[in-house]
């Protein structure tokens, strides 16, 4: 009985197709367990190979895996979003409206608002424990002093995304937060009004504000903190994997 | 003049170079060498990895369905809320704004900071207790001690300076209006510049010099006092920011916050 789709199997996995996209046999060996992790693009970002301690949970929190987790999150639910949203401030079509239908008309919109919502409060928090485990655990020192120098720029890189997506619902909520902000980049020395004109486009909290955090908050911060998260994954690695007690 | 030995490059392909050296692995890749105790990333970690990226799928999946995102009214520019704040996680820097200039606690700190933690593996560069939570146990007590230390402080010089602000005829000290009265640089250089500024170097210092006295602290451990002492003055602001400040931005027990006033119609 069994030998028909043992059959299939075989001729599966010896045909042109599969081994065009496999190039290794089911990871049950040393060899094939190595082949799965370096010849799959995703997988590669990881060593074949991590000292054990490197598992353990109370040594990671696993607080930078679920940062990059939430990241990836936000990603997908953000890029389902912007389905559904114009960033105008009045007119048919506007921000505020979209996240009305959102909430009442676009099958599970309010679900994935949520979603988006809590997991961006969430990669603050696990972003900054992180940051927080990293330093008592000293694994900011030779030969990683660079990764967290890049480190504390995804910090900050993590909370102007959130930032920037607070004021897209132009509610009162978002809107009065926002303004917070902006008497503070006003405020800068020197420079305040300058900065404050550019990063708002202009000298009030409208329009063109929600445009500039808009674009800056689906293209210009993701764009640069895929970035960084790369040259920060490269570092782990380039770094000798993360570290553990000498 | 003598010709060097070996084959010579071509006229005008004097300066082409070529790659003839074994690199030592160090020199690309710093690792750090210890005894091998290593585990397959495929199963090991992947399994890992897969287990909690689904438990955190779930749990984020439940809390959307449980909890909404709020939504208040249409924003209306001449409608402001008392108090209108800011994000949870930018609280800290709004309830600093409260205490000194706003340039001085909205820009200046938190650059001031960031540079400064940016730089902190620059300044302290042993390899002393990599891979060791708080280092020993002598970074252990001086993550209490910091940590405590900055908690009481924080807390105690916001409560006193809501004391201090409120205007004599309340009780209070009425310390604007004195200070308008008989300091020079009236209400701005002192309350808002140099007080402050004084205060947060000198209580960092001298936290320091503690941990130094103590616990006799090297840079690595007195590094760890510093940044403590931020993590716990962080978060104070954090709670106090979030929980206790209500209409006016006025000081409350976090029980006694009153509703915020939701609009402020504009006056005519
Ligand atoms: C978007 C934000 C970030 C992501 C996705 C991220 C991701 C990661 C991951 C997955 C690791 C592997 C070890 C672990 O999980 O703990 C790691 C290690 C590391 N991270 Fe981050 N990180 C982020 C932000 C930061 C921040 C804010 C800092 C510090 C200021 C930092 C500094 C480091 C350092 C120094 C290491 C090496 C740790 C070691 O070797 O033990 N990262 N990061």
């Amino acid at each position: 009985m069994l030998e028909i789709p043992a059959q299939i199997w075989q001729k599966t996995k010896t045909s042109y197709i599969w081994r065009s996209l496999f190039r290794h046999g089911y990871p049950d060996s040393r060899k094939n367990q190595s082949l799965a992790v370096f010849t799959n693009v995703f997988l590669h970002l990881h060593p074949v190979k991590v000292r054990r301690h490197a598992l353990a949970i109370p040594y990671t929190w696993c607080m930078g895996g679920l940062s990059f987790f939430l990241f990836l999150i936000l990603t997908l639910t953000g890029t389902l979003l912007m389905f559904y949203y114009h960033p105008s401030v009045d007119g048919v079509y506007n921000a505020y409206g979209d996240i009305k239908d959102l909430e009442t008309v676009v099958v599970f919109g309010q679900l994935l608002r949520n979603m988006h919502r809590w997991a961006a409060h969430g990669m603050v928090i696990t972003v900054f424990l992180h940051m927080i485990r990293v330093f008592y655990t000293g694994s900011y020192k030779p030969p990683r002093e660079f990764n967290w120098v890049i480190g504390t720029l995804l910090f900050f890189f993590t909370i102007l995304l959130s930032y920037t997506g607070y004021l897209l619902p132009w509610d009162q909520l978002a809107f009065w937060a926002v303004t917070v902000g902006y008497e503070i980049a006003r405020a800068t020395p020197v420079i305040g009004d300058e900065f404050a004109f550019v990063a708002f486009g202009g000298f009030q909290l409208g329009p063109n504000a929600l445009l500039r955090f808009y674009v800056l908050h689906v293209v210009g911060l993701p764009l640069l903190t895929g970035f960084l998260i790369a040259i920060h994954f490269w570092r782990i690695r380039k770094d000798g994997g993360i570290t553990g007690p000498l | 003049m003598t010709t060097p030995r070996g084959p010579q490059p071509f006229a005008g392909q004097e300066k082409r170079l070529r790659l003839l050296a074994f690199v030592r692995q160090d020199s690309i890749v710093r690792v750090d060498k210890r005894v091998e105790d290593t585990a397959m990333v495929w199963p090991h970690l992947l399994v890992i990895e897969f287990i909690a990226s689904m438990l955190w799928s779930i749990g984020l999946f439940v809390i959307a369905a449980a909890f909404n995102a709020p939504l208040q009214d249409h924003a209306t520019p001449d409608c402001t809320p008392n108090p209108s704040k800011a994000p949870w996680y930018l609280l800290n820097l709004q309830e600093l704004l409260l205490h000194m200039d706003k340039g001085l606690a909205g820009v200046i700190v938190p650059t001031v900071w960031l540079t400064f933690m940016a730089v902190i593996p620059y300044i302290d560069t042993s390899r002393e207790g990599v891979g060791i939570w708080f280092t020993s146990a002598n970074g252990k007590r001086i993550t209490i001690f910091a940590a405590v230390y900055a908690t009481v402080l924080t807390f105690s010089l916001i409560l006193l300076d809501a004391f201090l602000k409120r205007p004599e005829d309340q009780g209070g000290f009425g310390y604007i209006e004195k200070a308008t009265r008989y300091l020079p640089g009236g209400k701005q250089l002192f309350p808002n510049y140099i007080i402050p500024i004084v205060l947060m170097i000198g209580l960092s210092v001298l936290l320091v010099l503690i941990v130094k006295r103590l616990y006799a602290a090297n840079t690595r451990e007195w590094m760890i006092a510093i940044y403590t002492g931020f993590v716990a003055v962080y978060l104070v602001l954090t709670v106090v920011g979030t929980s206790m400040r209500g209409p006016g931005m006025d000081l409350f027990a976090p029980w006694a916050v009153p509703a915020t006033h939701q609009c402020l119609e504009p006056k005519a």
